[in-house]
C-alpha cells in the first residue's frame, strides 16, 4: 500500500483542523493565561471543523487510505453532532467556576484530541482503525477525568476508568483478533464477504469475536454489564468533562456499533440482535433503577445515561437500516439534552453537585430552572420535546422488529426515570431552601444553556428536519 | 366556513398567552393578560358553533398539514358534535380558572397563569385532534403544567399527590404508546377517520391487546375503580384552579379516549371486553358513593363522588347503545359542570376559613345566604334533580343499563340513591344547623366577582337541565354513526 493521497487526507479535514488547533494549542500552552482563549481556540476549530463536514457531504460516500475511512452520510453525521458536542462543552468549559488548578492549555488540546478520535470512529471501516481512534478518545478521556490532580475523587475516578477502561480495550482487542483469525482480514467489507456467501463462515469461535467486539463497545457507550466506570467517572469527573464523556464518548460509541454492526456482521443479525437485546434489556433496568437513590447529580445523570444508553440500543436491535437512522436520531438529540443537563450543573456550580442544591432553584433563578424541567422533560421523553420524537422513533423501531416485550420494558422504564427526573423538578419548584442564590452565570454558560435548549425544543416539535440527515451507512 | 384554521388558533391562543406572561412578567399585567386570553379562547371557540353543521358526522373545521413525513407522521385537526362540547366547555372553565385564582394566588403568579394557559392549550388540542399523534402529544403535554399546579400551589400533601397523579398517568400513557406504534405500524396511520377504514386489517387478537393497551391510558385518566386512587390525593391537594380542571376536564379526556379510539377502531376489542368494563363500571358506581359517603373532608368528598359520577360515564358507554352513550357524553359534560361548580364553591370558603373539614362548619346559610344558595343549587344539580342537568344524563344512562342487563340497572339506580344520600348530607352538615361558633371571625358572603365565576355555570346546569337538546342535538349523528361503525346496534 501506498503512502497517503491527497484525496485521502481530504477526507480528514474536519479531524485535521482539530489536530491544527490541539497542536497550536500545546506549543503556546505556556504562554495562555486566560482559559477563554484556548477555549475559543477550541470552538473556533469545532465550528470550522463542523462545516468542513458538512460540506463534504456534497462528496457523496467515498474511501480512502485503502478502505480503511469511509465518508458518507453516516460519518458526517456523526462528526457534525461530535463538533457540536465540543462547542457546547467548551462554552462550558469557559465558564466553569471550578476551574483552578486545571492546566488551560492541555485541558483543551485533550478535548480536541478525543474529538478527533470520536470522529474518525465514526468514519472507521477497518477494525484497526476502529480500535487505535477508540483509543485515541478513550485515553484523552481518562486524563480528563482525572485533570485536577489535587483532587483524590478525581484520581481514583480516572484509576477506575483507566483500568476498567483497559480491560474493555483488551476485550474488544481480542475480538478482532478472532475476527481476523477467522475472515482473514480486518475490513467490514471483507468481514461481510467472508461471513456471507456460500462458503460462509459458522463457527462457535465466530459468536465468541462478535460478543467480545459487541463487549468492547459496550463499555464505551456504557451499557450494563460495562457500565461500571460511569457513575464513579462522572462523578470524579468536573461536570463538562463528565457532560463531554455522556455526550461525545457515547455518540462515538454508538457510531461504531452501528457500522460494525451493520455492515461488518449484517449476516449475523440474530446473534448481534440477540446480544443487543440482552445489552438493552439491562442497560434500561439498571440504569432507571439505580438512578432512582441517586442524590449526587452526576451519578444521578451517569445512570440516567446508563438508561439513555438502552433507549438508543433499542433501534440497532431491529438490525435494519431503519433501525440504525432511528438510533441516530436518538444520539443526536440525546447529546443536546444530556448536555443540557450537565450544563446547567456547570452553571450552578457547587449548587449544581447535589439534589439538595436544587432547592427552591425555581424561585431564586426561574430561567434557569425552567431550563433544567426542559431538560428533564426532554430526558423523560414528554412530549413537545426532542426526547420524545427520539423515543418515539426507537421504540418503533423495536415494534417493527417485532421486539414488543422490549419495547413495553422500554416504556416501564421510561415511568421508572421520569420519577427520577421528577424528583428533581420536585426540589426545583415545590421546595424552599437556606441557600444564597446562585451566582450569575457567565454569559458563555447561558449561551450553551440557550443552543442545547434550541435543539431540545425544535427538535421536538419538527424532528423531520433532522431525521432526513440521519441515513444509516 | 372560512379559510382560517379556527381549531388551531383556538388551541394555540393560550400557549401564546402563556409565552407572553412569561415574557411580560409583572404580577398586576399577568392576571389581567391571562383573563383576556381566556376570553379571547372563549370568544374564538363559540365561534367554530357558525357554520357548523350539526347534521354531519364527519369532522368539520378540518385541517391537515405535513408533520414529520419521514415517519408518516401528521398535524391534522377537526371537531365533531362530540368533542365540541368539550371545547367549549374547556374554554369556558379555564376563564373561571382565572377568576377564581384572581385573588387567592398570590405566590409566583406568571408561573400560574402560564401553567394554566398551557394546560388549556392541552385540553383544547386534545379534543380538537383529529388523529392520534395529535391526541398523544396534547395528552402528554397536561400532565406537566397540572404537576406543577398541584405541586407548587396545592395544599400540605401537595408533593405527594402530585408526584403520585404524574405517576399514575404517565405509566398508562406510555402503555398508550406502544399502543399508537403498534397500530401505525400494522396500518401505517395514525388519521382516526383513515384507522376505522384501516382496522380490517387487524386480527381479534391484536385488537384485543391493543384495546388493553389503551385502556391502561384511558382507565387511569378516567379513572377507573381500580386505578382511582390517585384522585382524592391530586383533586384535594390541587389548588381550587387545578381541581376544577381536573374534576372539568381531565376526566373527561379518558372517556373521550374510549369513544375516539377504542369504539371506532376496535370494537372487536372492546368486545372482547365489555362485561368486565361493565361490572368495573357497576363497582365504581356503587364503591365509589359508599366511600363518598364516609368523607370528613369537603373536598376529598366531592373527589370521591366523581369516581362514582365517572362510573355512570363508563357505564352509559360501554352500553353500546345509542341513549347510552349519549347519555354519557352527557353526563361527561353535566359533571364538568358540576363537580368543576361545586370546587369553586368549597375553594371559595376554604380561603376564607382554611379549613375543609365538615366538621369545622355548619350553620352557614345564616351567615352567607347566597353562598348557601348556590351550593344547594348544585349539590341538588349533583344528585340529579329533575329540572337540572346531571336528571337528564342519568336517565338515559340508567335506562340503557336497564336494557342491557338488570343488575346493571340496579347497580346504577343504587349509585344515584347513594349520591343524593351524600351530597344531602354534606349539605345539611355544612350549610344547616346551628353556626359553628369557629367561623364567626371570617365574613364568609360572596363578592360580586365570585358570583359571576357560579353564575355561568349555575345557568348551564339549568339551560340544560331545562332543555338537554342544547347538547344532544350535537351528539344525534356523530354518535349515531360511531356505533354503526363499531357494527354495533
Amino acid at each position: 500500500m501506498n503512502g497517503p493521497t491527497a484525496t485521502d487526507l481530504t477526507l480528514l479535514v474536519p479531524e485535521l483542523i482539530l489536530v491544527a488547533a490541539a497542536l497550536v494549542l500545546i506549543l503556546l500552552a505556556r504562554r495562555i493565561r486566560h482559559g477563554h482563549v484556548a477555549s475559543a481556540a477550541t470552538i473556533f476549530a469545532a465550528g470550522a471543523a463542523a462545516i468542513a463536514a458538512g460540506q463534504a457531504l456534497a462528496w457523496g460516500s467515498t474511501s480512502g487510505f485503502g478502505g480503511m475511512l469511509v465518508l458518507d452520510g453516516y460519518s458526517q453525521f456523526f462528526k457534525i453532532l461530535i463538533a457540536a458536542t465540543l462547542v457546547v462543552v467548551a462554552l462550558l468549559s469557559a465558564g466553569r467556576r471550578d476551574g483552578k488548578g486545571v492546566p488551560r492549555g492541555e485541558y483543551h488540546v485533550l478535548m480536541l484530541l478525543a474529538a478527533t478520535g470520536m470522529m474518525l470512529v465514526a468514519s472507521a471501516a477497518d477494525l484497526i482503525p476502529l480500535y487505535l481512534c477508540l483509543e485515541l478518545m478513550t485515553i484523552c478521556s481518562y486524563i480528563l477525568v482525572g485533570i485536577r490532580v489535587e483532587r483524590p475523587t478525581a484520581n481514583e475516578a480516572a484509576i477506575k476508568y483507566f483500568l476498567l477502561g483497559s480491560f474493555a480495550s483488551a476485550l474488544l482487542l481480542f475480538g478482532i483478533s478472532l475476527t481476523y483469525g477467522l475472515t482473514g482480514t480486518t475490513a467490514y467489507a471483507g468481514i461481510a464477504e467472508a461471513l456471507s456467501g456460500p462458503e460462509a463462515i459458522r463457527q462457535p469461535l465466530l459468536l465468541v469475536a462478535i460478543g467480545l467486539v459487541a463487549a468492547g463497545l459496550a463499555f464505551k457507550i456504557g451499557a450494563v454489564p460495562f457500565h461500571t466506570w460511569a457513575p464513579d467517572a462522572y462523578q470524579g469527573a468536573s461536570a463538562p468533562v463528565a457532560g463531554f464523556l455522556a455526550a461525545g464518548s457515547k455518540a462515538a460509541g454508538l457510531a461504531a456499533l452501528g457500522r460494525v454492526y451493520l455492515v461488518a456482521f449484517g449476516a449475523q443479525t440474530p446473534v448481534v440482535s440477540a446480544i443487543l437485546v440482552g445489552l438493552t434489556a439491562l442497560s434500561l433496568v439498571v440504569g432507571s433503577i439505580m438512578a432512582l437513590p441517586q442524590t449526587d447529580m452526576k451519578r444521578l445523570l451517569a445512570y440516567s445515561s446508563i438508561a439513555h444508553a438502552g433507549y438508543a440500543l433499542l433501534g440497532l436491535v431491529a438490525g435494519t437500516p431503519a433501525g440504525v437512522s432511528a438510533t441516530m436520531t436518538y444520539a443526536f438529540f440525546y447529546v443536546f439534552m444530556t448536555l443540557g443537563a450537565f450544563g446547567v450543573l456547570v452553571a450552578l456550580g457547587d449548587r449544581g453537585a447535589t439534589l439538595e442544591g436544587f432547592e427552591g432553584l425555581a424561585a431564586q433563578r426561574p430561567a434557569a430552572a425552567a431550563l433544567m424541567l426542559l431538560f428533564l422533560l426532554a430526558l423523560t421523553g414528554i412530549p413537545p420535546t426532542a426526547g420524545f420524537a427520539a423515543k418515539f422513533v426507537v421504540i418503533s423501531s423495536a415494534v417493527r422488529a417485532g421486539q414488543i416485550p422490549l419495547a413495553v420494558l422500554a416504556v416501564a422504564c421510561s415511568v421508572v426515570t421520569a420519577f427520577v427526573y421528577m424528583r428533581v423538578a420536585v426540589c426545583m419548584y415545590m421546595r424552599e431552601t437556606e441557600l444564597p442564590a446562585p451566582a450569575r452565570f457567565p454569559a458563555v454558560v447561558s449561551a450553551a444553556l440557550v443552543l442545547a435548549a434550541l435543539v431540545t425544543l425544535f427538535g421536538g416539535i419538527l424532528p423531520g428536519a433532522l431525521v432526513q440527515w440521519a441515513v444509516a451507512p | 366556513m372560512t379559510g382560517y384554521p379556527m381549531l388551531s388558533i383556538t388551541a394555540f391562543l393560550p400557549l401564546a398567552g402563556a409565552v407572553l406572561i412569561l415574557i411580560l412578567g409583572g404580577a398586576r399585567r399577568t392576571r389581567w393578560i391571562a383573563l383576556a386570553t381566556t376570553v379571547l379562547t372563549l370568544a374564538t371557540s363559540v365561534a367554530l358553533l357558525g357554520g357548523f353543521d350539526k347534521s354531519v358526522t364527519a369532522l368539520q373545521w378540518v385541517e391537515s398539514a405535513e408533520w414529520i413525513p419521514a415517519w408518516s407522521l401528521s398535524y391534522g385537526m377537526g371537531v365533531d358534535g362530540i368533542s365540541l362540547p368539550f371545547i367549549l366547555l374547556a374554554a369556558l372553565l379555564s376563564v373561571l380558572c382565572v377568576g377564581v385564582s384572581w385573588k387567592s394566588i398570590r405566590t409566583r403568579q406568571r408561573e400560574f397563569y402560564a401553567a394554566l394557559l398551557v394546560a388549556e392549550t392541552a385540553m383544547l388540542g386534545l379534543f380538537a385532534a383529529a388523529n392520534l399523534f395529535v391526541f398523544f402529544v396534547f395528552w402528554e403535554l397536561i400532565l406537566i403544567p397540572l404537576f406543577l399546579l398541584i405541586g407548587i400551589w396545592g395544599g400540605p400533601g401537595r408533593v405527594y399527590a402530585s408526584i403520585k397523579f404524574l405517576m399514575f398517568s404517565l405509566t398508562g400513557s406510555v402503555l398508550m404508546l406502544v399502543g399508537m406504534i403498534a397500530l401505525h405500524n400494522a396500518t401505517g396511520t395514525l388519521d382516526f377517520k383513515a384507522l376505522m377504514l384501516a382496522r380490517e386489517g387487524l386480527s381479534v387478537t391484536s385488537q384485543g391487546w391493543l384495546f388493553a393497551a389503551f385502556l391502561a391510558a384511558f382507565a387511569v385518566k378516567v379513572p377507573m375503580f381500580p386505578l382511582h386512587t390517585w384522585l382524592p390525593d391530586a383533586h384535594t391537594e390541587a389548588p381550587t384552579a387545578g381541581s376544577v380542571i381536573l374534576a372539568g376536564i381531565l376526566l373527561k379526556m379518558g372517556a373521550y379516549g374510549f369513544l375516539r379510539v377504542s369504539l371506532p377502531i376496535l370494537p372487536e376489542g372492546v368486545q372482547l371486553f365489555l362485561t368486565p368494563m361493565l361490572v368495573i363500571s357497576a363497582v365504581a358506581i356503587v364503591y365509589g358513593a359508599y366511600v363518598t359517603l364516609m368523607q370528613t373532608d369537603i373536598k376529598r368528598l366531592i373527589a370521591y363522588s366523581s369516581i362514582s359520577h365517572m362510573g355512570f360515564v363508563t357505564l352509559g358507554i360501554f352500553t353500546l347503545e345509542p341513549s347510552g352513550v349519549e347519555g354519557a357524553i352527557l353526563q361527561m359534560i353535566n359533571h364538568g359542570i358540576i363537580s368543576a361548580a361545586l370546587f369553586l364553591c368549597v375553594g371559595m370558603i376554604y380561603e376564607r376559613t382554611h379549613t375543609r373539614q365538615i366538621a369545622d362548619y355548619g350553620g352557614v346559610v345564616k351567615r352567607a345566604p347566597v353562598y348557601s344558595a348556590l351550593l344547594a343549587f348544585f349539590c341538588l344539580a349533583a344528585t340529579g334533580f329533575p329540572g337540572l342537568n346531571s336528571f337528564v344524563g342519568e336517565f338515559l344512562i340508567v335506562g340503557a343499563a336497564f336494557d342491557t342487563k338488570v343488575w346493571l340497572g340496579a347497580a346504577a339506580i343504587w349509585g344515584v340513591a347513594l349520591g343524593t344520600a351524600y351530597m344531602v348530607w354534606l349539605y345539611y352538615r355544612v350549610v344547616m344547623g346551628e353556626p359553628n361558633p369557629g367561623l364567626s371571625e371570617f365574613k364568609l358572603e360572596l363578592g360580586i366577582r365570585e358570583v359571576a365565576t357560579l353564575a355561568p355555570l349555575a345557568l348551564l346546569a339549568l339551560c340544560l337541565g331545562l332543555y338537554p337538546e342544547l347538547v344532544l342535538s350535537y351528539l344525534r349523528a356523530p354518535v349515531a354513526s360511531l356505533l354503526a361503525m363499531g357494527g354495533l346496534p
